[in-house]
C-alpha cells in the first residue's frame, strides 16, 4: 500500500456522500463507519469528515480485554473480531479520536478499516473515492507533501494564524499505512 | 510482564492442572483400576491441551486490559452481590447459552454457531469424561448398566432402553450437530464476499477443516461397525485418535481459543452498564452522559499501565470526553481553534511521526524539535 489518506477538514461541504459510500463497502453490512460532524454548531455550519487514523500502537486495541482488535500486515486496524469481542466498549472510550462504533443489538464493535478490501489493492477507500470537494483524499505520499507545502506557504489556517515557527503544526493530517 | 513471571506462573498452573487431572482419574477410577488404556493417546493429548491452555491464559490475563476486567469483576462481586449475580446469570443465559447476539446477526449464523458450539462442548464433555475416567458404565446384570460418576454409582438403565441408546450415541449425536454446523460455516466462508475481506485461511478455515476431519472420521467408526461389520475399524479408530490428538494440541492456539475466553462477556453488564440509565459519567466538554464511572476509571488505568499518554494540559484525560467532543477536538486542534487545554503527548499514528493536528505536544519554542513533522 503506497498511498496515504489526506484530510482537509475545512473542504467538507457536509454532503455526507462519504457516509453513504461507506455503507456500501464490502463487509460494512450497510452501516457507515465514518463521521460527518459540525465543528461547533453554535458558531457556524462548518462540517468535517472523520475516519480512523490507523494508529501504530492503537489505544483501542491495547484496552481490549479480549485482544479482539487485530492489525493487518499492512497496518490497518480492523474492527473487533466477532468471535472475541465481549462487547465491553472499552475501545470506544480509549480511542483518542472517538472512532469506534458499537452495535448494541449485535453486541460488537465496528470501525473504519480504510475499506480494507479496496485499500489493500491500492484502490481508494469508498469515502475518498466519492468526496466531491476533496476533503478526503487517497493520494501518493509525494503529492500529499506537495499539498502540505502549499498550505504552509499560504498559511491557510481557519483559526488564529500561527507564527512562522509553528505553522507546520497546523497542516492537515495524513495517515494510513504508507510503508515506502 | 516479565519472563520470570510468565515462566513461573505458567509452570505453576500447569503443574496444578496436571496434578488435579491425575488425581481426579485416580479417584474416579478407583486407584487406576478402571483405566481404559485404549484412551491413553487421548489422555496425553488432553494433558498437552491443558498445558497449552494454561500458557495461553497466562499470557492473556497478564495483559493489563484483561487483568483489569478480573479486578473489576471481583470488586463488583463483593460490592453488589445481588445485582452482580443477577447480571452475570442473565448474561450467561442470553449471551453464552442462547447466544442471542448471534441471532441478531442472522438465523443462519446463529444455527451454525449453536450446532458447532454445543456439538463441541458435548463432544468435549463425553471425550474428557471417558478419557479421565470421570464417568464409566458398569454392568450390573445382563440387562442393566449403571453410570458411575467419580466412582459413585448413579442411575441404572436398561441396556437396550431408549435412554441407554441416547447415552451410547452421545458422541454420534454431537458429531452430527458438528457436521451440519461445520458444513454451514464452510459454505458461508466460501460464498460470502463480505466475510472474505478479512478472513485468513489459517485462522478461519483451518479450524473448520480440522473439526470436519475429526467429525467425519468419528462418524465413520459408527458407519463401519453398524453397516460394514467393523470393516477397517481398527485403522479408522487409530486415524480418528490421531485427528483428535492433533486437534487438541491445536485447540489452545487457534480460533477456538475464544471458547474459554468468551465467558468473560458475562462480566460486562455487571461491571459497567446494564441499561443506558446506568451511564453516569458526564463529558468534561459538553456535559452529556456517555459512560459509567467504573468504565472510564478502568480505561484510564489500562492506558496508564501501558504508558499510553492521552492527557491534556488541564489535567483531564481524553477519555473524560465523549466521542463527538474528542472528534471535534482533533479538528479544532488542527485548525488552531482550540482555546485552553492541549494534549500533552503526541499520538503514535502509523506514519511513524507525530500528528501535526491533534497529536501535537504542548511545547515551548525550541523544545521537542524531533516531534516536528517532516517538511
Amino acid at each position: 500500500m503506497n498511498k496515504v489518506m489526506y484530510l482537509e477538514f475545512e473542504r467538507c461541504i457536509g454532503c455526507r456522500a462519504c457516509q453513504a459510500a461507506c455503507r456500501e463497502c464490502g463487509d460494512h453490512e450497510g452501516l457507515e463507519r465514518n463521521y460527518v460532524d459540525y465543528i461547533d454548531f453554535s458558531e457556524n455550519r462548518q462540517t468535517f469528515p472523520m475516519i480512523c487514523m490507523q494508529c501504530k500502537n492503537p489505544a483501542c486495541a491495547q484496552v481490549c480485554p479480549a485482544n479482539a482488535i487485530q492489525i493487518t500486515p499492512e497496518g490497518v486496524v480492523l474492527s473487533a473480531s466477532e468471535e472475541k469481542c465481549i462487547g465491553c466498549r472499552n475501545c470506544t472510550f480509549a480511542c483518542p479520536f472517538g472512532i469506534p462504533k458499537f452495535d448494541f443489538e449485535k453486541n460488537k464493535m465496528y470501525k473504519c478499516d480504510m475499506c480494507y478490501d479496496r485499500s489493500k489493492h491500492d484502490i481508494a477507500p469508498m469515502c475518498a473515492s466519492v468526496c466531491p470537494s476533496d476533503a478526503i483524499r487517497f493520494i501518493d505520499h509525494d503529492e500529499m507533501m506537495q499539498l502540505r507545502r502549499q498550505r504552509v506557504q499560504m498559511n491557510m489556517i481557519e483559526g488564529k494564524k500561527p507564527s512562522q515557527d509553528d505553522k507546520w503544526n497546523y497542516v492537515p493530517e495524513f495517515f494510513g499505512v504508507y510503508s515506502d | 510482564m516479565s519472563d520470570r513471571y510468565f515462566y513461573s506462573t505458567a509452570a505453576k498452573w500447569s503443574f496444578v492442572g496436571f496434578t488435579v487431572l491425575v488425581l481426579s482419574t485416580w479417584i474416579a477410577s478407583a486407584g487406576f483400576e478402571h483405566v481404559d488404556m485404549a484412551l491413553f493417546g487421548y489422555y496425553i493429548a488432553a494433558v498437552i491441551c491443558m498445558i497449552g491452555m494454561v500458557v495461553r491464559l497466562t499470557l492473556f490475563f497478564a495483559r493489563p486490559a484483561t487483568s483489569q476486567v478480573l479486578k473489576r469483576s471481583l470488586k463488583q462481586m463483593k460490592a453488589e452481590k445481588k445485582r452482580a449475580s443477577k447480571a452475570v446469570a442473565a448474561t450467561t443465559v442470553n449471551n453464552i447459552v442462547l447466544q442471542k447476539f448471534i441471532w441478531e446477526r442472522g438465523w443462519y449464523r446463529w444455527t451454525q454457531h449453536m450446532l458447532i458450539a454445543w456439538g463441541c462442548l458435548g463432544s468435549f464433555a463425553i471425550t474428557f469424561g471417558l478419557t479421565f475416567q470421570w464417568m464409566r458404565f458398569d454392568l450390573i446384570d445382563i440387562e442393566t448398566y449403571q453410570i458411575v460418576v467419580f466412582n459413585i454409582p448413579t442411575i441404572k438403565m436398561a441396556a437396550h432402553g431408549l435412554f441407554a441408546e441416547l447415552v451410547y450415541n452421545g458422541l454420534n449425536i454431537t458429531a452430527l450437530m458438528l457436521l451440519v454446523g461445520v458444513l454451514m460455516a464452510l459454505y458461508r466462508r466460501i460464498n460470502d464476499q463480505d466475510v472474505k475481506v478479512t478472513q485468513r485461511f489459517e485462522f478461519d478455515i483451518l479450524p473448520l477443516l480440522m473439526l470436519l476431519i475429526v467429525t467425519v472420521s468419528g462418524l465413520l467408526l459408527t458407519v463401519s461397525y453398524v453397516f460394514f461389520g467393523g470393516f477397517i475399524h481398527h485403522e479408522l479408530a487409530l486415524f480418528h485418535q490421531l485427528t483428535v490428538i492433533i486437534f487438541l494440541c491445536y485447540f489452545p492456539f487457534g480460533k477456538l481459543f475464544h471458547l474459554p475466553v468468551r465467558p468473560m462477556a458475562a462480566s460486562v453488564p455487571m461491571n459497567y452498564r446494564e441499561v443506558e440509565a446506568d451511564e453516569t459519567r458526564v463529558c468534561a466538554g459538553c456535559g452529556t452522559r456517555y459512560a459509567t464511572d467504573n468504565q472510564v476509571e478502568d480505561v484510564q488505568a489500562i492506558l496508564q499501565a501501558q504508558t499510553i499518554q492521552l492527557g491534556l494540559s488541564d489535567g483531564t484525560q481524553l477519555s473524560d470526553y465523549c466521542q463527538p467532543c474528542r472528534r471535534s477536538m482533533r479538528v479544532k486542534m488542527q485548525l488552531n481553534l482550540m482555546n485552553g487545554q492541549l494534549p500533552t503527548h503526541p499520538v503514535d499514528t502509523n506514519t511513524g511521526m507525530s500528528m501535526p493536528g491533534f497529536g501535537r505536544p504542548k511545547e515551548t519554542k525550541g523544545e521537542a524539535k524531533d516531534e516536528t513533522p517532516v517538511r
